[in-house]
């Protein structure tokens, strides 16, 4: 799952030419997007002349629905300097790779956030590690709940319970050793010293 | 089409490993996600099962189960589904599906599947992977192609010594991502960063534990509160919030439909040539479930003919008058003297002949929902105007809240219900404070604010947003003692006593970003949308689209010739949306927004195949076309199409 | 010593090559480069080249050094994150080690272990820029070091004969406005290719040493033509390994090849660095007959 949050405003402000078509994507909005803010710069572009139009659509991450949303504004991006686009990386991209000739630029920075793209974030995450350790950690995830995703076991920054990269953070090695002790199985984490394999898979 | 299943089964021996002395297992397997919709169910499921089989394993069942990491639903799923008899649950799913059910079942888990490497993410459509949401968008730098995610090495500062024939040194079908950066910004002329830009250094705090935990609990309370699911789409209610009500001019001809509510519709009293008054009669209902209609100027009649429904776009028929200007009001429209002194059967039977029926869009008839056959304890009053742009009960609220106050305790007495409840959505604080202190000294009327939300004014929504009460599949409000009413609606019930007036008039905004003058205006049932438009400025350009009602279930106008009708709660004038469906990759999100908890994914395949089991399994009638499943699939599908199409499949399978 | 005072001299710069073992005796490679890398300036260790997991770059400098042999410490971004890359650098300049070339280094997938975490935090620009940093007294993060700062020599490398060779000189110059105050390039065998390289790349007035690997037969010439990244081997240099099998199998074909392309590049650029790849015995006969000894 990514979510976007505006780069810096004077950093949106410089990138924008002096013929600047603005693409807004709100296609993910029900994770987030910084509707509000976004809109008041655009007004701004707007409102300095720089911004000749904002075009407020959804899913630019589908070339094929761009191509969709973009059809009739094709005059105006054709005359543009530059196409702002904000939107995660993968839309910046899809719009960058559309309109190759011209400089595409990204309004927004982007992070992840645990859960997959269609979902609600989660509380739990994946990290597609390829190895499964679940089994060996009554199922809370030791590689993405856990800093330094250690996997043999808690290391000594825990304090109270919580993370020393973050106070409010559990420490997922405390949490796997609670699960465990409720479900009796404490057993499980007596297996061998693990070595992640981070070769790609083949 | 990228194919983004992100699991796949252990190994034999591992699992062989795995499951030494376990047994009594429960198999639960997630049906994937982000991957061409193929096949309802996927196959690793009964494949591991197999392999138990083999090794002799007491399987105690299994499910198949669509989006596992999913938890209210999954949660709810696996409540009855675990048999009593199982000591060991495994999962088939990718880890989020897998800690899910862990975090759910009181029995130990085990992870059955690996989940499969990726780098990278993808959008909401299966492209390449290709953001790593490195928090400090480097796209700016390298033309629009991602060092991070496209180069082995995630340099930042141009290519290394690796690249080969425009290859990566990692794998020789790769193209090197910085031979494309370099590529794309000689041919834009921008190279100066390649040779001397700033030197580029990671941070590798921007992504950090405190962002995303802000951003995961604020946004599942957002999406979770009150009830499940629903959107949050962009309110636009600034056009027309502050603007007071204003009378409409009153037009020179009304058309005034026979059918503007659901039910039969009504009998024509009047012929061509007559002379009519404000308020009179002019239908009558033609049964239990059905309403009157009223003059809503005094003149001639015109014509009683077939004309266009404003919402059906179906011909109708319908009285035309020609208005004299005058506003006569007929000898009928007399004010109750003393409510209180009426029977429960004489105020039915009021509201019935007032012609009053649902103001919020369904157009019921309100009489009907008075004489409750199951106790009803509570009335709700839906304030919540959960649709972007309206703005016509809010101001209803802010302007006649004592008219309001009257036609609910006018309801309460007549169904007999103990507490009166005003549902208001906390984007409207001004009609909050002015009813909160309207009903202060009332002891059964309670305001509840709820949190923005569509579709809160859904009566199911409402009653478990403010309730917490689940109306049953197939029920109705009745069913779990309450009863469901617009504010509109209530003032007209307040309107039909005090005044004597029956509903001739309407309250409506005229608004959204394309019309020229945005307005709340009083306007007599019957005027054409034309004159309304007209009158408000017209659109701002010819490229948009009309609707009658909000821009979530309101009916598109192609012709503006056609009247205001008793549950036509707007007029708005907006961009018009271009679409073109794609194939269905089953990224969850309907189900994710689906207020009554369904998966609108499969209804398009199972109406598309006529499958009536299908359709009844996945309670396709449960579905109240709010549209949540439509305004955010990716794929751009019509599932509202689809829905209604599998519910006349449905009833035409069951009258053969 | 800091070889870019030998540059600044506007003196022809010779260096090699050795590669550490994977384990910890070192005697055979001190030994071969008491007797045949005397005639160098500097020697370069390479830092668990091709991604193969081996003694320490760091180690072997020192011991070079003990020696009385001066060394180029050679820094890869793969294995250490900018905390450890400093750190090393520290101890570099403790161990009175001032000569550095900086590089990305291969992915961890081209080694002997593949399985391990490739790091890459840092690349080899902003490796150039965290030990200009260090120099000014500060480390990556703004704190102020303790003492005196480090200085090195600091190189960087480029691929002359790379497909992308706009591509490799975009990237030159940034290392360059890095701090780069020397460059060593990646093998050349083709001059016409080189020369056309040094024409643009003469612009920057950074001294720039040719890179040669003798080639050991034609086998090897193949191979490298196919899998080494910016490396481009002419057909008329293979022709000449197989001519004659013994006389390329005693190095006397390599060291002509090698000795040819030096003097056609030699007024071109400002020094030689020589990647012998276990041919260490046949140095000093290289830079005899390529008129440099």
């Amino acid at each position: 799952m990514l979510i976007t949050q505006l780069k810096q405003i004077d950093e949106v402000k410089a990138l924008a030419g002096a013929k600047t078509v603005i693409i807004s994507c709100e296609g993910c909005k029900e994770v987030h997007f910084p509707a509000a803010e976004a809109k008041e710069l655009y007004n701004d572009l707007k409102g300095s002349g720089t911004a000749q139009k904002v075009i407020r659509t959804e899913y630019v991450c589908s070339p094929e629905n761009l191509a969709v949303q973009t059809k009739k504004h094709l005059p105006a991006i054709e005359a543009a300097d530059t196409v702002l686009v904000f939107s995660c990386g993968v839309g910046v991209q899809s719009v960058s790779e559309m309109f190759d000739k011209k400089p595409v630029f990204a309004g927004c920075d982007t992070i992840p956030l645990p859960g997959y793209q269609g979902v609600t974030p989660l509380t739990v995450d994946c990290d597609q590690c390829g190895e499964c350790y679940l089994n060996k950690t009554g199922g809370i995830c030791p590689i993405a709940l856990c800093s330094k995703s250690l996997v043999n076991g808690q290391c000594g920054g825990c304090k109270d319970g919580k993370c020393e990269v973050d106070k409010e953070m559990d420490c997922a090695w405390e949490r796997i050793y609670r699960r465990l002790e409720k479900l009796e199985l404490l057993e499980n984490m007596k297996y061998p010293a693990q070595i992640r394999n981070f070769a790609p898979e083949a | 089409m990228e194919d983004y299943t992100k699991f796949k089964l252990k190994k034999t021996d591992e699992l062989t490993a795995l499951l030494e002395h376990k047994d009594d297992l429960y198999v639960i397997s997630c049906n994937k996600c982000f991957k061409e919709f193929e096949a309802e169910t996927e196959p690793e499921c009964a494949e591991f099962c197999g392999f138990l089989k083999e090794q002799r394993k007491n399987l105690t069942g299994s499910t198949q189960v669509d989006f596992l990491c999913n938890r209210p639903m999954t949660e709810k799923k696996l409540e009855t589904a675990i048999p009593a008899q199982a000591k060991n649950v495994c999962v088939i799913s990718c880890g989020l599906g897998i800690q899910t059910v862990a975090e759910i079942s009181k029995l130990p888990v085990y992870a059955a599947s690996d989940s499969v490497c990726f780098e990278g993410r993808h959008g909401m459509a299966l492209t390449k992977r290709r953001c790593d949401g490195c928090g400090q968008c480097y796209l700016n730098l390298t033309g629009g192609i991602c060092p991070i995610v496209d180069c082995s090495k995630s340099l930042v500062n141009g290519q290394c010594g690796g690249s080969k024939d425009f290859k990566c040194e990692v794998d020789k079908e790769k193209d090197c991502a910085w031979d494309k950066i370099y590529e794309r910004l000689a041919a834009q002329n921008r190279l100066d960063f390649l040779r001397t830009g700033e030197i580029q250094l990671r941070d590798h705090s921007k992504v950090n534990f405190k962002i995303i935990n802000d951003y995961v609990k604020s946004v599942r309370e957002k999406r979770l509160v009150g009830f499940y699911g629903g959107l949050h789409p962009t309110e636009s209610k600034e056009f027309a919030e502050h603007l007071p009500l204003q009378a409409f001019p009153t037009p020179s001809t009304v058309v005034i439909p026979l059918s503007q509510h659901a039910g039969a519709p009504a009998v024509p009293l009047v012929a061509v040539g007559d002379a009519v008054k404000v308020g009179q009669k002019i239908g009558d209902a033609a049964g239990f479930i059905s309403a009157t209609v009223h003059s809503s100027v005094s003149g001639t009649v015109a014509a009683i003919e077939d004309r266009k429904h404003p919402n059906t776009g179906l011909k109708t028929l319908s009285i035309v008058i020609n208005s004299d200007g005058k506003n006569e009001v007929h000898e009928s429209v007399k004010p109750v003297a003393d409510w209180t002194k009426l029977s429960v059967d004489e105020i039915v039977e009021l509201v019935k002949e007032k012609g009053i029926v649902g103001m919020g869009g369904a157009g019921f008839p309100t009489s009907v929902k008075l004489k409750s056959p199951k106790p009803v304890d509570t009335v709700l009053l839906n304030g919540c105007e959960c649709e972007p742009l309206l703005t016509a009960d809010h101001r209803v609220m802010l302007e006649y809240a004592d008219d309001i106050i009257f036609g609910l305790n006018v309801l309460l007495k007549t169904i007999g219900a103990e507490k009166g409840i005003i549902v208001i959505e906390d984007n409207k604080q001004d009609a909050i404070s002015v009813l909160e202190s309207k009903v202060a000294q009332i002891p059964n009327i309670e305001i509840c604010v709820a949190h923005v939300k569509y579709p809160q004014g859904a009566e199911k929504m409402l009653i478990k947003r403010a309730l917490g009460r689940q109306v049953p599949s197939g029920g109705l409000p009745l069913d779990v003692g309450v009863v469901v009413s617009n504010v509109s609606t209530v003032k007209a019930v307040s309107d039909a006593i005090q005044t004597g007036m029956p509903l001739v008039e309407r309250v409506l905004t005229v608004t959204g970003e394309k019309i020229n003058k945005p307005g709340n205006y009083i306007v007599k049932i019957g005027t054409s949308v034309k004159e309304i438009v007209d009158f408000c400025g017209g659109t701002t350009d010819a490229d948009t689209t009309l609707k009658l009602g909000g821009p979530m279930m309101g009916f598109e106008v192609t012709d503006q010739n056609v009247p205001v009708i008793k549950a036509t709660n707007g007029i708005i004038a907006i961009e018009p949306e271009v679409s073109e469906p794609n194939p269905c990759i089953r990224c969850g999100r309907c189900a994710d927004v689906c207020p009554m908890e369904l998966l609108p994914l499969y209804y398009p395949i199972y109406a598309g195949a006529e499958n009536v089991d299908g359709l009844k399994e996945k309670a396709v009638r449960d579905c109240m076309e709010c549209g949540c499943c439509e305004f955010i699939c990716s794929s751009k599908i019509p599932l509202r199409t689809s829905i209604k199409y599998g519910k006349k499949v449905l009833a035409e399978s069951e009258a053969k | 010593m800091r070889i870019s005072e030998l540059f600044a001299r506007g003196e022809f710069v010779l260096t090699a090559e050795v590669g550490p073992p994977k384990g910890f005796n070192l005697d055979h490679l001190l030994h071969e480069a008491e007797e045949f890398l005397q005639d160098v300036h500097a020697i370069n260790v390479t830092d668990c080249q091709s991604s193969v997991m081996r003694l320490s770059s760091l180690a072997t400098c020192k011991a070079l050094k003990d020696k009385g042999l001066n060394s180029i410490f050679q820094l890869t971004c793969r294995d250490r994150n900018r905390i450890a890359l400093q750190s090393d650098l520290l101890s570099a300049a403790y161990f009175g080690i001032d000569n550095m070339l900086a590089l990305t280094g291969d992915h961890t997938v081209m080694g002997d272990t593949k399985s391990a975490k490739p790091v890459f935090d840092l690349d080899s620009v902003s490796l150039l820029h965290c030990v200009k940093t260090l120099e000014g007294g500060f480390d990556l993060a703004g704190n102020e070091l303790d003492g005196d700062a480090p200085k090195f020599a600091k190189g960087a490398v480029v691929s002359p004969c790379s497909d992308s060779v706009d591509v490799q000189l975009a990237k030159m110059e940034r290392k360059i406005e890095a701090g780069a105050e020397y460059f060593q390039t990646q093998a050349v065998y083709d001059s016409e290719k080189f020369i056309k390289f040094m024409d643009r790349a003469k612009q920057y007035k950074v001294p720039v040493q040719i890179g040669v690997i003798i080639p050991k037969n034609a086998g090897m010439a193949n191979f490298m033509n196919n899998n080494i990244a910016g490396v481009s081997i002419p057909a008329w240099v293979i022709e000449e390994l197989k001519a004659d099998k013994e006389k390329t199998k005693a190095g006397i074909t390599g060291i002509e090849i090698t000795a040819r392309i030096i003097k056609e590049c030699k007024d071109y650029c400002q020094g030689v660095h020589i990647m012998a790849l276990g041919w260490e015995k046949h140095v000093p006969a290289l830079l005899e007959q390529a008129g440099l000894k």
